[in-house]
């Protein structure tokens, strides 16, 4: 496994758990209690981190697309709690402090990672194994 | 073997990473939920210092398909009051007590709100029960103890409670007024900033959805003087549906309802009388209970629906 491959590794799993951790906190402190919130806290927090920690022990490539779908997912439910509201929930600004930037941030992180792969893969990208990252996608022939 | 497919060694490796990942995020969320879970019976433990329940809009006298007895709905929402499993400090009843203040729906609410299992039964007006009288009716039957057009205060285990009433002068918002704003000010001014606030009104007092008047027009300047405390959670009825909304260190919390739904905000070109199809009423119907405990600086609120 190469350098790029391996910090492009930590950069996805880093991402992927700040924004689980942040999510975790919150549905333990309070979140919980709120209907259909506290659900989707508690799948986006453990989800997240299964990606995280997958990813980290050498996952395959569609793991990045599950955790840069579970990000923008989770972005679009931020973008969605500041304006028009999701299951009847709202909040405002950046509120809860630091929780919410924090999130923010590192799912932006996690959308650009996999951007960039996904760009350095002409549209098909694959998981760099150990063979090292960035390659082409190129297909496995290998016997059954 | 296909040369542009998967092998069959390829597909066992990917369905076992999926299954890790399954499995991964199940564990994560036992994980997380027995954290909670933990925390919960951690502060269960130590008890809550207050809990209490809220009901709202009961639209005593309230005839129509969408709900055909709401003295029914009401009961039932009393008597799942009374079976929590322990005796609430107190109930509150966020307005719209009765669909059009006649006496005789005032001798009903009452009477039925008689049957509370609980040491304090409160209330707060809403626009129903002040459709003919600027609220007069309404202040003989439950403004005990308020000062004003009927608004009051009191603290209960080191929390301040604050009761609004903002369906007098109504123009397309809810609205304070001036007496009301001097009320509040002077009502904190002598709390230190640590203490819990906890605010009732009917009509939200945040901007909900301004086009159907749902939201209170000079509520900025009332949650104004209670920007340096730090919790402030506001209850409100009047819209029929669950709804929160946090704004700095301010939480709102909208309740539902014991007599029938309204649609959500937008849905339609106004906030009419919802029919639902045959045994779904009790869905979008409710109570709702609150705890809080010392040190924390969130309400703890669990919602249920009508049994």
């Amino acid at each position: 496994m190469t350098l790029p491959s391996v910090l492009i590794r930590i950069g996805f799993a880093t991402s992927l758990a700040a924004s689980a951790i942040c999510h975790a906190y919150l549905y333990v402190h309070g979140y919980q209690h709120i209907p259909s919130i506290g659900t989707a806290f508690l799948v986006q927090a453990s989800v997240s981190f299964a990606i995280a920690a997958l990813i980290l022990v050498g996952g395959p490539g569609w793991l990045g697309w599950v955790g840069a779908a579970t990000a923008s997912g989770s972005l679009v439910a931020f973008a969605l709690s500041r304006t028009v509201g999701v299951f009847g929930f709202s909040e405002r600004g950046w509120d809860p402090s630091p929780y919410a930037a924090v999130s923010v941030g590192a799912e932006a992180v996690t959308v650009l990672l996999w951007a960039a792969v996904a760009a350095r893969s002409f549209g098909l990208p694959r998981w760099p194994r150990a063979q090292g990252w960035p390659q082409k996608a190129r297909r496995q022939t290998t016997s059954a | 073997m296909n040369p542009d497919g998967m092998s069959r060694r390829q597909l066992l490796r990917h369905t076992a990473w999926f299954g890790a990942a399954v499995g991964f995020a199940v564990a994560g969320g036992e994980v997380i939920s027995h954290i909670a879970g933990a925390e919960a019976a951690e502060h269960a433990h130590a008890k809550p210092t207050l809990r209490f329940a809220q009901v709202s809009d009961s639209h005593i006298g309230f005839t129509g398909a969408p709900n055909p007895d709401v003295a029914g709905t009401f009961g039932h929402a009393i008597e799942q009051i009374n079976n929590l499993g322990y005796t609430p400090d107190f109930v509150i009843h966020t307005g719209d007590l009765t669909h059009l203040s006649s006496p005789e729906q005032f001798d009903h609410v009452k009477q039925m709100m008689t049957g509370l299992k609980t040491p304090h039964v409160f209330t707060v007006p809403g626009e129903h029960d002040s459709v003919d009288d600027a609220g007069q009716k309404y202040r003989q039957a439950f403004g005990a103890g308020s000062v004003g057009d009927g608004w009051y205060s009191f603290d209960i285990s080191g929390v301040h409670v604050i009761a609004l009433v903002n369906t007098l002068n109504l123009r397309k918002l809810g609205h304070l007024g001036a007496d009301q704003l001097a009320f509040v000010e002077k009502d904190v001014a002598r709390l230190s900033s640590d203490t819990p606030i906890i605010v009732f009104s009917h009509i939200p007092l945040f901007a909900m959805y301004p086009q159907w008047g749902w939201g209170t027009d000079d509520a900025t300047q009332a949650l104004g003087y209670l920007r340096r405390f730090s919790s402030v959670t506001c209850l409100n009825g009047h819209v029929h549906q669950l709804f929160s909304k946090t704004e700095g260190n301010v939480t709102f919390y909208s309740g539902t309802t014991t007599a029938y739904p309204l649609p959500h905000p937008g849905d339609g070109p106004a906030p009419k009388p919802v029919t639902l199809p045959a045994g779904k009423l009790h869905d979008a119907l409710g109570i709702r209970e609150v705890s809080y405990t010392t040190g924390e600086t969130t309400l703890a609120l669990k919602e249920q629906r009508l049994q």
